[in-house]
C-alpha cells in the first residue's frame, strides 16, 4: 500500500488562536518523527466543513466547545464525507463528553496538550476505524443545529428551524424546507429522539414541525374512502395526511 | 488521643450580635412579638378577648422593646468590646432597668388596664431577661450553625470560583504563546498567580474594592489573551470611592460567567459592562453581558449566584441583595451591599 509513505495530512480546529498556535507548534515538532502535513485550520465548525470540502484531511483536531457549531456536531457532519477524517477531539474540561469517550474508546486530548500525547494519537489515527454516527449522537448532550448533506463533494447544511418536515421514503428520509427537498441516510426513530423539541409525529413515516402546522382538514384517503385529518404546513401546498393511530393530536393542537 | 482531638477542634469564640445589624434587629421584634401573640393566645377565651390581651401586653412591651433596641444600638460598640459572658450580664441587666423604668412610667402615666403591684413589676422583669436570655442564646446557636457554614461556603466558593475549565484553557494558551512571545506569556503567568493566590487567600475579610477591581481586570486580560478581539470590557468605576470595601472574589466569578454563558457562545464576540458606584450608604455593583439568543445552559450561572447570594447572607445579613435581570439576548446581574469604608492605617 501506497498510502502509508505519503503524510498524514492534518487539520486543526479551535475557537481559540494561542490554542491553534499551540497545536500548530506540537504538530511542527512531531514531523521530526512522523511524516506529516497541516493542511489547514478554522476557527469554527462551520468554517471547518466549507475547508475540508475542498481538502482532504487523514486527521482532524477537533475543540469541543466552540461558537456556532460545537466540536461534536462538526464530527458528525464530516462522518457525512465520502472518506471521512479520523477525528481527535480536544478539551480543556468537559466531564460529560470525556465520559462517554472514555465509554466508547474514541480518542481524545486534554489540554493542556503534551506532545508525547498528540505523536500516539497521531500514529494510532490512521488505522482507526471512523466513528460511528450513532455513539456521535450520543455524545452531544443538545441536538444538532443543522442536517447535512454531502452533494458533489461539498456538505451542505441544511438549518433545523428551517425544515418543514421528515418523511421516511424506502431507503432515505426526506428533508422538506419552505424552498426544496433533501435526501438524507438517517433513520426517522432517531431524528424523532433527537428533535424531540421540534418536531411531532403525524404518521408512521412522517414527523413535522410543530411551530410550523398552520391548520387541519379533512381529506379522503389513498382509497378515495373515509376522509381522515391532514395537516397543513405553513408554505407548502401539500397535505400531510394524519395516521388513524395519532387522529387524537388533532384535539391536542386545538 | 482524644485529648488531642479536642485540642485540634478549634472552638468557634461566641460573640455577641451586632445589634447595629438590620437582620438581628429585625430578628428580635419578630421573635418577641411571635412570643406575645402566643402569650395572648393561650389567654383568651375568644378572637376578640386575644385582641384586647394582644393590647395590654403591648402597652408594655413595646415600649421596653423599642428602648431595649435602641439602647443596645447606641451602645453597640461598647457592649461588643466585653468578654462574651460580661456582655450577656450587661445586655440582661439593660433590659431588666428598662423594664422597670418603664414599668413606673406606665405606673404613673397610662390609664390603661395595667396589673398594679410589686408582683406584676417583678414578674414583668423577670419575663423581659427571660426573653432577653432565649434571645442571645439564639443569636448564640445561630452563630454557631453558621460559622462551620461560613467555612464551608469558602470552601465551596473557592471551588466554583475558578472554573477548571479556565484553568487549563489558560495554561494551554500560555503554553501556545510562550514560544512567540515570551513576554507576554510571562505576564499571564504573573496574572494568573495572583488570582489564585487571591481565590486561596481563604479569610472572609472585607478587601478594597480597587483592590478586586484590579484583579477582575487581571483576570479578563486572561481571558482576552484566549479570546482576543472577540471579548471586549467597559469598564466604569468614575464613581468608586476610594476607600470602599467589598467582599474578596466578588467580581470575578460574576465575569467568569459573562464570558462562559455570555461572550464564548457568540462567534464574533461581544462587550462586558462593569459598573461599580456608590449611592448613599450602598454600594452597587452591576454586570452586563449579551448572549446568544438560544443558549441553553443556566446551570453554572444558578451556581455561581447560588453562592455569592450564600456569601452575601453571611457578610451582610439582610442588608444586601441582588437582582438578576436575563431575557433572550442579555444578561445582567446587580448587586446592592452596604457601603462599608476602609480604616484609615494609623501605622503609617
Amino acid at each position: 500500500m501506497s498510502t502509508v509513505d505519503l503524510p498524514i495530512t492534518v487539520f486543526v480546529v479551535d475557537d481559540e488562536p494561542p490554542a491553534r498556535n499551540r497545536l500548530k507548534e506540537l504538530l511542527t515538532d512531531c514531523a521530526r518523527q512522523l511524516s506529516l502535513e497541516l493542511v489547514g485550520e478554522a476557527g469554527n465548525g462551520r468554517e471547518a466543513l466549507d475547508k475540508l470540502s475542498a481538502v482532504r484531511a487523514d486527521v482532524v483536531l477537533v475543540d469541543i466547545r466552540m461558537p456556532q457549531m460545537d466540536g461534536i456536531e462538526l464530527a458528525q457532519h464530516l462522518n457525512k464525507l465520502p472518506q471521512p477524517p479520523a477525528i481527535i477531539f480536544t478539551t480543556a474540561y468537559d466531564a460529560y463528553a470525556i465520559k462517554a469517550f472514555d465509554l466508547h474508546a474514541i480518542d481524545y486530548l486534554l489540554k493542556p496538550i503534551r506532545l508525547g500525547r498528540l505523536f500516539d494519537a497521531l500514529t494510532r489515527a490512521r488505522s482507526a476505524v471512523p466513528l460511528r454516527t450513532e455513539v456521535l449522537q450520543e455524545l452531544g448532550p443538545e441536538p444538532r443545529k443543522n442536517l447535512s448533506i454531502h452533494e458533489r463533494g461539498k456538505i451542505y447544511l441544511i438549518p433545523i428551524e428551517q425544515v418543514l418536515y421528515l418523511r421516511a421514503e424506502l431507503k432515505y428520509i426526506t428533508v422538506r424546507t419552505a424552498e426544496r427537498e433533501y435526501l438524507i441516510d438517517e433513520s426517522l426513530a432517531a431524528l424523532e429522539k433527537e428533535f424531540a423539541a421540534r418536531f411531532v409525529r403525524i404518521h408512521r413515516n412522517c414527523l413535522v414541525a410543530k411551530e410550523e402546522v398552520e391548520g387541519f382538514e379533512k381529506v379522503a384517503d389513498e382509497d378515495g374512502g373515509e376522509l381522515r385529518w391532514a395537516v397543513k404546513l405553513k408554505g407548502l401546498d401539500e397535505k400531510l395526511p394524519i395516521s388513524r393511530r395519532q387522529q387524537f393530536m388533532v384535539k391536542e393542537f386545538g | 488521643m482524644p485529648k488531642t482531638q479536642i485540642i485540634n477542634q478549634n472552638p468557634i469564640p461566641d460573640a455577641l450580635p451586632n445589634f447595629r445589624s438590620l437582620g438581628v434587629t429585625l430578628r428580635a421584634v419578630l421573635l418577641v412579638n411571635g412570643m406575645a401573640l402566643l402569650v395572648a393566645l393561650a389567654q383568651a377565651t375568644s378572637w376578640p378577648d386575644m385582641a384586647r390581651h394582644i393590647m395590654v401586653i403591648s402597652a408594655l412591651l413595646q415600649p421596653i422593646l423599642l428602648s431595649s433596641l435602641l439602647l443596645l444600638f447606641a451602645l453597640n460598640p461598647q457592649i461588643t468590646r466585653l468578654p462574651y459572658w460580661r456582655g450577656v450580664a450587661t445586655v440582661l441587666l439593660l433590659v431588666m432597668a428598662i423594664t422597670l423604668v418603664i414599668h413606673y412610667l406606665a405606673d404613673n402615666l397610662y390609664i390603661l388596664a395595667l396589673e398594679h403591684g410589686y408582683f406584676y413589676l417583678w414578674r414583668n422583669v423577670l419575663l423581659g431577661s427571660a426573653i432577653t436570655a432565649l434571645l442571645l442564646a439564639y443569636f448564640r446557636l445561630r452563630a454557631r450553625a453558621l460559622s462551620p457554614a461560613l467555612h464551608k461556603a469558602r470552601l465551596q466558593a473557592l471551588q466554583a470560583r475558578i472554573r477548571p475549565h479556565f484553568l487549563f484553557n489558560t495554561i494551554n494558551a500560555v503554553l501556545g504563546i510562550v514560544r512567540a512571545d515570551p513576554k507576554r506569556a510571562e505576564a499571564a503567568l504573573e496574572d494568573m498567580a495572583d488570582l489564585f493566590r487571591m481565590a486561596m487567600a481563604h479569610n472572609g475579610d472585607l478587601v478594597a474594592a480597587r483592590q478586586e477591581v484590579k484583579l477582575a481586570r487581571q483576570y479578563l486580560a486572561l481571558e482576552q489573551l484566549r479570546m482576543g478581539e472577540r471579548l471586549k470590557v467597559n469598564w466604569h468605576t468614575q464613581d468608586l470611592p476610594d476607600d470602599a470595601l467589598l467582599p474578596p472574589l466578588m467580581l470575578q466569578p460574576l465575569l467568569e460567567n459573562s464570558v462562559y454563558h455570555g461572550i464564548e457562545p457568540l462567534a464574533e464576540g461581544g462587550a462586558i459592562d462593569i459598573k461599580l458606584y456608590r449611592s448613599g450608604n450602598e454600594m452597587h455593583l452591576e454586570i452586563y453581558n449579551p448572549r446568544h439568543a438560544q443558549g441553553g445552559h443556566h446551570a453554572g450561572n444558578e451556581m455561581a449566584l447560588t453562592n455569592i447570594r450564600e456569601r452575601l447572607a453571611l457578610q451582610f445579613d439582610v442588608e444586601a441583595h441582588y437582582t438578576v435581570e436575563t431575557s433572550n439576548d442579555f444578561y445582567r446581574v446587580h448587586i446592592m451591599l452596604p457601603y462599608v469604608k476602609e480604616i484609615p492605617d494609623e501605622h503609617r
